[in-house]
């Protein structure tokens, strides 16, 4: 049934001027490739970070290049203090979770990909999309305010527990503007991502073009549009707990902080709050984010590795997106875990492990769909291909840490240890970013005319594949030692054999941050140098590639999009467009 | 190829599947934030239940005369609800002068609201509530959750009060039609619904009895 | 294109008086002498009962497409019934401040 009184996204003429075209633009590709190069430049503000911080640990009184500058008070001499080392991992998890993990593979790839793959000409709502990505770029600028204004930033960790993210200037350097500052940043993300979630759900419910069924949806958009509920659900719960937040820090108000609470030999006149409920409320929100980081992975490996097995995968469009809105939905449902040795509730712990542990079924299936999927192919390894294979790798070593986790009374021994820092940096650090690369390699020749070097691109994987294995498996054995994560110092006796161990690891992640220079040497090179792309690089079947690269400002300019098939019409080197009258070559 | 596969303009109608909701875009946006604004809501109010759960003297300050003030406001949001309705019918039929009306009425209930409820909220300032304060000796938490929720509610409703004047300037100019004026409906009934949990959470269960 | 057979403006004077009446009840109940969660309760069921007949009738879900009320009723109540979790350490936290 075709609606043809329902009116498409705004079908606005094409902008003219500097300002409208590239800076103010309603247009979902300019805002895509905004997106993209904001997390970019978060990605290596955010590996800037955590080589201050590794360089530290494994030579606890060199000075570091260049902090001294950026901080006299907070690291003089180059030599972050202890509360500056905090600061640094503050920043480092805040930049790299919200900045570059959820902006990049969602919002920036998202944004570009979604209205094309279901055939609009723009997202449902242009003009909001502009303000989510013009309020995500305020809320950058506010979380790097935090290094130049005098106090720092906080030191609270990306999870700013209370008491200490709640008591304001007293709980020490950062605590005071720093915090506020940060609390601000985050609400603005907040918002910035509700708006962008509603743009994504009505978009792919509402603009699908002629012939586009639900079913025949790419794998990436179902992943988009499951992630859009998610985020949708919990940043919407995110939001109260920043404000219930700032209220205690500057409103007077004991949400999250108990009676008698000292601090630095002050006694403080707050009583009657919990510090339990401001880690119940965060996770809430803050275990479906990792899978907010996650899915749009699974959806990019899944859209990506077709192209380059030549064969479907294994189950089709259903095994996968179901398992992946099983993930979505489980996801709300584990958030205690990270709460087992915080003195909640013992009989919540098992409430919370049973699902943590049922919930890697639907995990597991997306990445055996993943790895079944290459038996049999004659796959084309192109650089975009390794990297999905490289996510394969990465996420069942990050996930099989996960089990342990997940029970609490092996967790009581894991817990805050480096063994965490190991995983989550494996399932969400590696496993989203090779995601995230795979799926720049792939839509680069679309998003810019001109394709990438593949040279440099293999040189890329193949230098960062073992690298980050040396990096972050050192470190899940380092946190089996009993390593305490968030230290920056030695304190005890059993942890100071670790320092060669750790200056091996700084070793390894200082080459692991100058490789991916080599990616950005090859992005910068070939967006300006690189050889035209044509339409379809990489035989895909999918809309995006029934169109120029770049797609004209309405994205098909001005064509009627019909789809007859699904997106995973490869049989070898025959291929079936979405957009093809021909015959199916799945028999779908 | 089918009629509608052939009547394709260049550029700007092109054939679309249907919506799923038979909704256009931005009643299902509406929706889609309403959700999400439930969820805020709720946050809140879950917060408060733990505060008062965990508190050992909670206190119940509100007498009679605050119970009515908010029996008042209930009836006036209420009021406001169904000229809100009344507006969107009025759009529906084209009665462009009765439709302003409508909507300027479910302004005038909604400012009428705000007013009583600000008044009922300096008064307390004035009694020595605060966001920290209890001037009855009970728990703290009192004013930091009363004023936090209904904050958040009063914010809503002002920014409702706002949103409609610019869907009534624009439906006046021609610039907006009847969908526009229903999806604001759709949020004013929210801010209302949201005011049925808020009443009897914060107010009557404070009720001093 | 939503509505089938919408109610006239006298059905939905009709629906808001009826709401009015249940925030009458409530308040009638308030003053009962109930113990505290059993007014709670109460209050709770007669708010989702006058929460339900404005999204019903008012918001119009009743002559929208049903995949409206399973989507946004799904979603909405999945949190608010996760949010109880949180009700194990609120009761804790007021058992430890008597001490037990």
């Amino acid at each position: 049934m075709h609606d043809m009184s329902a009116h498409a996204a705004a079908h606005h003429a094409p902008p003219s001027g500097f300002i409208r075209k590239y800076v103010f633009s309603i247009d979902h590709k300019v805002i895509g490739i905004q997106y993209t190069t904001l997390s970019l430049v978060a990605a290596f503000i955010g590996m800037a970070l955590s080589w201050a911080m590794r360089i530290h640990l494994g030579w606890p009184s060199a000075s570091i290049p260049l902090l001294g500058l950026l901080s006299p008070n907070g690291a003089p001499g180059g030599v972050p203090t202890p509360e500056y080392y905090l600061s640094l991992m503050t920043m480092h998890g805040t930049i790299m979770a919200f900045f570059v993990l959820t902006a990049a593979p969602m919002a920036g790839f998202g944004n570009f990909m979604l209205p094309i793959q279901v055939g609009a000409a723009d997202m449902a709502f242009p003009r909001l999309n502009m303000w989510s990505f013009w309020v995500t770029f305020v809320g950058f600028a506010v979380a790097c305010a935090t290094f130049v204004i005098p106090d720092g930033p906080p030191i609270s960790g990306w999870t700013a527990y209370a008491p200490l993210s709640a008591v304001g200037q007293v709980a020490g350097p950062g605590q005071g503007r720093g915090q506020d500052l940060w609390v601000l940043s985050i609400a603005f993300f907040c918002v910035a991502s509700l708006l962008g979630a509603l743009n994504f759900i009505v978009t792919t419910i509402d603009l699908r073009t002629k012939g586009m069924t639900m079913s025949r949806l790419p794998v990436s958009t179902w992943a988009w549009f499951i992630n859009a509920w998610v985020s949708l659900l919990a940043f919407a719960v995110l939001l109260p707990t920043g404000l219930l937040l700032l209220l205690d820090r500057v409103g007077g108000t004991s949400f999250f902080i108990a009676g008698g609470t000292v601090v630095n030999d002050k006694v403080l006149p707050h009583s009657g709050g919990s510090a339990l409920l401001y880690q119940h409320l965060f996770w809430f929100f803050g275990h479906p984010e990792v899978y907010i980081v996650i899915i749009p992975a699974f959806g990019i490996v899944a859209h990506v590795m077709p192209a380059f097995t030549r064969k479907p995968l294994v189950g089709g469009w259903k095994v996968i997106t179901f398992a992946t809105a099983a993930v979505g939905f489980l996801s709300f449902v584990v958030w205690g875990h990270h709460m087992f040795v915080s003195g909640m509730s013992p009989y919540m712990g098992m409430v919370f492990s049973v699902p943590t542990l049922i919930i890697t079924i639907p995990s597991v299936i997306v990445v055996l769909v993943f790895a079944f999927s290459l038996y049999g192919a004659n796959i084309r390894f192109t650089t975009p291909m390794l990297f999905c294979l490289g996510f394969i790798s990465l996420f069942i070593s990050g996930g099989i840490g996960g089990f342990f986790l997940a029970q609490p009374a092996v967790d009581s021994y894991l817990h805050a240890t480096s063994f965490v820092v190991g995983h989550f940096h494996f399932t969400m650090g590696l496993s989203a970013i090779f995601g995230a690369f795979a799926g720049f390699y792939y839509w680069f020749p679309k998003m810019w005319g001109r394709m990438m070097n593949e040279t440099l691109g293999k040189v890329h994987f193949w230098l960062t594949f073992p690298l980050v294995y040396l990096v972050f498996m050192t470190m899940h054995l380092m946190g089996l030692t009993g390593v305490v994560r968030r230290y920056s110092a030695y304190v005890a006796d059993f942890m100071v054999p670790q320092i060669p161990t750790n200056r091996f690891m700084t070793v390894a992640a200082l080459l692991l941050g100058a490789t991916q220079f080599i990616f950005l040497y090859n992005v910068i090179w070939s967006r300006f140098k690189g050889p035209k792309a044509p339409d379809d690089p990489w035989q895909a079947t999918t809309l995006e590639w029934d169109t120029t690269s770049p797609p004209p400002f309405d994205n098909f300019g001005g064509r009627q999009m019909t789809v007859y098939h699904g997106p995973m019409e490869y049989d070898g080197d025959a291929f079936v467009m979405q957009t093809s009258p021909e015959k199916s070559l799945t028999g779908t | 190829m089918s009629e509608s596969e052939l009547t394709m303009a260049t550029g700007h109608e092109v054939v679309m599947e249907a919506s799923p909701y038979h909704m256009e875009k931005k009643k299902l946006g509406m929706w889609i934030f309403i959700v999400s604004d439930a969820c805020t809501f709720a946050t809140f109010l879950f917060g408060y239940g733990y505060m008062r759960v965990g508190s050992q003297n909670w206190g119940t300050p509100f007498e009679f005369s605050s119970i009515l003030n908010g029996i008042i406001m209930t009836f006036v949001l209420l009021s406001s609800s169904l000229t809100m309705l009344a507006a969107v019918r009025a759009t529906q039929a084209g009665q462009k002068a009765s439709a302003i009306k409508w909507l300027g009425l479910t302004m005038l209930l909604g400012a009428i609201f705000a007013a009583l409820h600000l008044r009922e909220w300096f008064k307390m300032f004035g009694e020595g509530w605060g966001l920290f304060s209890n001037p009855m000796g009970g728990a703290h938490q009192f004013g930091a959750c009363f004023f936090s929720v209904t904050g958040l509610h009063l914010t809503h409703v002002v920014t409702g009060v706002i949103a409609l004047a610019f869907i009534a300037r624009g439906y006046n100019r021609g610039r907006y039609d009847a969908s526009h004026v229903e999806t604001a409906g759709l949020y004013w009934h929210f801010v209302d619904l949201v005011w049925m949990f808020v009443f009897p959470l914060m107010y009557l269960m404070n009720a001093a009895r | 294109m939503s509505s089938k057979q919408e109610p006239g403006m006298s059905s939905y004077a009709g629906i808001v008086v009826g709401l009015m009446i249940i925030v009458v009840i409530e308040v009638i109940l308030t003053y009962q002498h109930l113990p505290v969660r059993t007014l709670l309760f109460c209050l709770l069921c007669l708010a989702s009962l006058e929460a339900f007949v404005g999204i019903m009738y008012l918001m119009h879900v009743k002559y929208e497409s049903p995949l409206l009320f399973w989507t946004i009723f799904p979603a909405t109540l999945f949190v608010l019934v996760m949010l109880n979790y949180l009700w194990p350490d609120a009761y804790r936290m007021a058992r430890m401040s008597l001490g037990y």
